[in-house]
């Protein structure tokens, strides 16, 4: 099976990295043999349609903060739109960063990818959100796959869980702590008394929230989440305008320590049943789904299943690379 | 309100009917968000899917002897209905350089010698280009701002089965609603022209005849609009054929399914491709009479209020048609029979209008378009005769179908009787009947020479007229 990889940072590399060293065992226990044609990243892109040689990407990666230096192979010119066109491939790995304005560049890739007939995983939420219903139309009229397990919950199997939880069964609801970042806020700030912005910046040290934070602590990345959630387990064909979205900056140490009192904790909860909501909200304490710290957890109200919970690590580079590998896998099988 | 305003051929063949429509347009404009959709003028499309069979036949003179006819066309009315000199030498400029390249794309065809479905939907395409460009300067001329869009530049995006193609609904969603929504915040009001689309690739496709309502209804899902108005020759959709009882009298009120029925029975004000989009999201569609917008028109929505009384709602006369009777002891508790005679006709590409068989199983009757008949007749005999599964057919040229439509007969009793009493009263013969489970439509066959009888009977009868 050949990939393209674009987009080469933390999650693209984690994968190269277990490419690499779960290389015999992929292939005795899977059956399954990747080898990744091209790779582009900021700097340009490396394309040789064997394989390219992980080892050696990642070592250039390293040295020259570009695979475009690998000799050779490596281009610093070659557009990822240009490769997706032409470049023989089974499927294209989307791992740009996430933009919820415009998509961009991810949207592109993905429309591109599916126009000419390849698959796609993509750990990039923001087409998703702004575009799930198109982007999967697209998908089925072109008679590919598109899977995007890594975007909901990092490594953490929700939306196969979920969709396991529901077969057979009538969805009453799901509720989720969809966002890693706010909750570690949240859980600082209810313990220690810390401010808004005191939680914040410990949070962006510790590297859990970006330098921006506001797609984090202003909801969106739970709401697009939400939207992809929405779109994978029910018949909505929805995009992050449907999506009513309150963030937690207005949340005080106050109100966390009113709440606690009354043996409750404030989350940032992202719910879906009639209507399709992400903001502040409690929950009790004794409530399964009340975690704390960076991990996320979601719950699945069935009809006749009850509650059903997941939860794990919301993030982290191996943890989001696992997912694409089992998207892999999952593509593989169909087809 | 979020208005998409669809204006046919028939509303745009004159300098004076270009001028009505942009007044039209402006009136509504001060209180309203207003996208229009226009087909091409009258027998345009016509004409170019005749260039388009013959240009690989044609020369160089023949094409541009048709081209100059068609320059003239469309350039006449530009000057008539633009004062502005300024603008009208844009539009005058624009038109010349649509049909330069319509005559470029000809000659390759000539040049090629063949015609492909893909070449041909290019080539059809040409009339909308045109309208749109005049309607825009026509908008310009008093005042309004507007700007010309294709299909294709606007964002439908189809598959591609070329000359009949279907939008891919989420996709063409997203993109008008990316092009069109910040110039109607803006206050500017989009020309589109109908009936044509394009691929993901970018290919142009066409809609399939009568696209142009299609387009209308798929920019009003994309957009969220309050209505589609399909602006028209006729005050909507009307109780039957005004040619055939003085009496007739439009329907204020369809539900998506009962226009549906109609339109398949001919009521051209809709095509019934157009109803989807619409049903599927809600939009209520008005059809209206260009040159009487004011007077009686037809609101088909999701309403289906059924007004007490009024059980049927329209009775339609299908002309054209005939009648084929299958009949042999040798068809009794044979199965398989149908499925025989429907995969013959499936091969042949005939279309089956009604259907009938009776429980005995020893006779099937069936309704096709007259211009099928011979070849169906001819197919038949030799899959059913020749191998013993039938032993009589014949075929019967002068009948013609009345088809009663109306959510009301749902659930209630004695409207076949009714409907067959209406006829029988008039010494008419019922040929055959069929009516759907959906109880939607009850269709009957008499022969052609009682048929306006029949359908005055049965509009009487169920008193469709003016009140």
């Amino acid at each position: 099976m050949r990939l393209i990889l674009i987009g080469y940072g933390v999650v693209a590399q984690s994968l190269t990295k277990i490419l690499t060293v779960r290389k015999q065992e992929i292939l005795k226990r899977h059956k399954m043999h990747p080898r990744v044609v091209a790779i582009v990243d900021r700097g340009g892109s490396a394309l040789n349609p064997k394989g390219l040689d992980l080892e050696k990407v990642e070592a250039t990666k390293k040295k020259y903060g570009s695979v475009a230096a690998i000799p050779e192979y490596g281009s610093p010119d070659k557009t990822a739109q240009d490769i997706i066109e032409n470049l023989d491939a089974e499927v294209v790995i989307e791992a740009t960063p996430t933009n919820l304005n415009s998509g961009e560049p991810g949207m592109s890739h993905i429309e591109e990818a599916l126009k000419s007939g390849k698959n796609v995983v993509t750990v990039n939420k923001g087409p998703l959100a702004l575009a799930l219903p198109a982007l999967s139309e697209m998908a089925t009229y072109n008679d590919v796959h598109l899977r995007f397990g890594g975007t909901v919950g990092g490594g953490t199997p929700i939306l196969d869980f979920g969709k396991k939880c529901l077969s057979f069964d009538k969805l009453i609801a799901i509720e989720g702590i969809l966002n890693g970042s706010t909750n570690y806020m949240l859980t600082e700030m209810e313990q220690h008394g810390t401010t808004f912005e005191e939680a914040l910046s410990e949070a962006q040290d510790k590297g859990y929230a970006e330098a921006d934070p506001s797609l984090d602590v202003d909801g969106l990345d739970a709401a697009a989440k939400l939207v992809i959630m929405a779109n994978w387990f029910t018949d909505k064909e929805v995009t992050l305008k449907d999506i009513s979205i309150k963030g937690i900056r207005d949340i005080k140490p106050e109100n966390l320590k009113e709440a606690s009192e009354r043996g409750f904790a404030i989350k940032l909860i992202g719910r879906i049943d009639e209507e399709l909501k992400v903001g502040p909200g409690e929950l009790r304490k004794s409530d399964p789904l009340c975690i704390g710290g960076t991990l996320n957890a979601v719950k699945f109200q069935s009809e006749f299943a009850g509650d059903e919970i997941i939860i794990g690590k919301g993030a982290g580079g191996p943890e989001t690379a696992s997912a694409i590998l089992r998207d892999l896998l999952d593509i593989r099988e169909k087809m | 309100m979020k208005i998409i305003m669809k204006f046919g051929g028939t509303s745009l063949n004159s300098a004076d009917k270009v001028r009505n429509v942009s007044r039209i347009v402006k009136d509504h404009s001060q209180n309203n968000q207003i996208t229009i959709v226009a087909s091409a003028l009258s027998g345009v499309t016509n004409l170019l899917e005749k260039l388009s069979k013959q240009s690989k036949h044609n020369s160089k003179k023949i094409i541009a002897n048709e081209l100059e006819k068609f320059t003239k066309l469309h350039t006449n009315i530009s000057k008539d209905s633009i004062k502005d000199q300024k603008i009208k030498e844009e539009v005058l400029e624009n038109i010349l350089s649509i049909i330069n390249e319509l005559k470029s794309v000809l000659e390759g065809v000539y040049a090629i010698g063949e015609i492909t479905p893909r070449s041909r939907d290019k080539i059809l395409s040409f009339g909308e280009r045109l309208t749109v460009t005049i309607i825009t300067g026509a908008l310009k001329d008093i005042g309004i701002s507007a700007e010309p869009f294709t299909g294709a530049k606007v964002g439908i995006v189809t598959d591609d089965k070329y000359g009949e193609a279907n939008p891919l609904m989420n996709i063409t969603k997203m993109r008008i609603s990316e092009t069109l929504q910040p110039l109607l915040s803006k206050g500017i009001i989009p020309v589109v022209t109908g009936f044509m689309a394009a691929t993901q690739t970018g290919d142009i496709t066409t809609l399939g005849r009568g696209g142009s309502d299609f387009t209308a209804t798929i920019l009003g899902a994309a957009l969220s609009v309050d209505e589609v108005w399909i602006c028209t020759d006729v005050n909507g959709m009307m109780t039957t054929d005004p040619k055939i009882i003085s009496d007739a009298r439009t329907i204020s009120q369809l539900s998506y399914s009962e226009a549906l029925e109609m339109t398949v029975f001919g009521a051209k004000a809709l095509h019934p491709r157009a109803i989807e989009p619409a049903r599927e999201n809600k939009i209520p569609v008005r059809i209206k009479n260009t040159l009487d917008l004011t007077g009686p028109d037809t609101l088909v929505s999701n309403d289906q209020s059924v007004i007490k009384g009024e059980i049927a709602k329209s009775v339609a006369l299908i002309k054209d048609v005939a009648m084929v009777n299958i009949g042999g002891a040798g068809m009794v508790g044979k199965p398989g029979i149908a499925a025989k005679v429907f995969e013959t006709f499936a091969k042949e590409e005939i279309n089956i209008l009604m259907i009938s068989q009776s429980v005995s199983e020893a006779n099937i009757s069936l309704v096709i378009h007259k211009h099928n008949l011979e070849n169906a007749v001819n197919t038949l005999e030799l899959s059913l005769l020749s191998r013993g599964f039938a032993n009589r057919i014949n075929a019967e040229d002068d009948v013609c179908v009345i088809a009663i439509v109306g959510a009301g007969m749902k659930g209630s009793q004695g409207v076949a009787a009714r409907v067959f009493k209406a006829v029988a009263d008039k010494r008419i013969n019922v040929r055959m009947i069929a009516q759907g489970s959906s109880e939607l439509n009850i269709s009957i066959v008499v022969k052609e020479k009682s048929c306006e009888k029949a359908v005055m009977a049965i509009h009487k009868e169920f008193d469709m007229g003016k009140s």
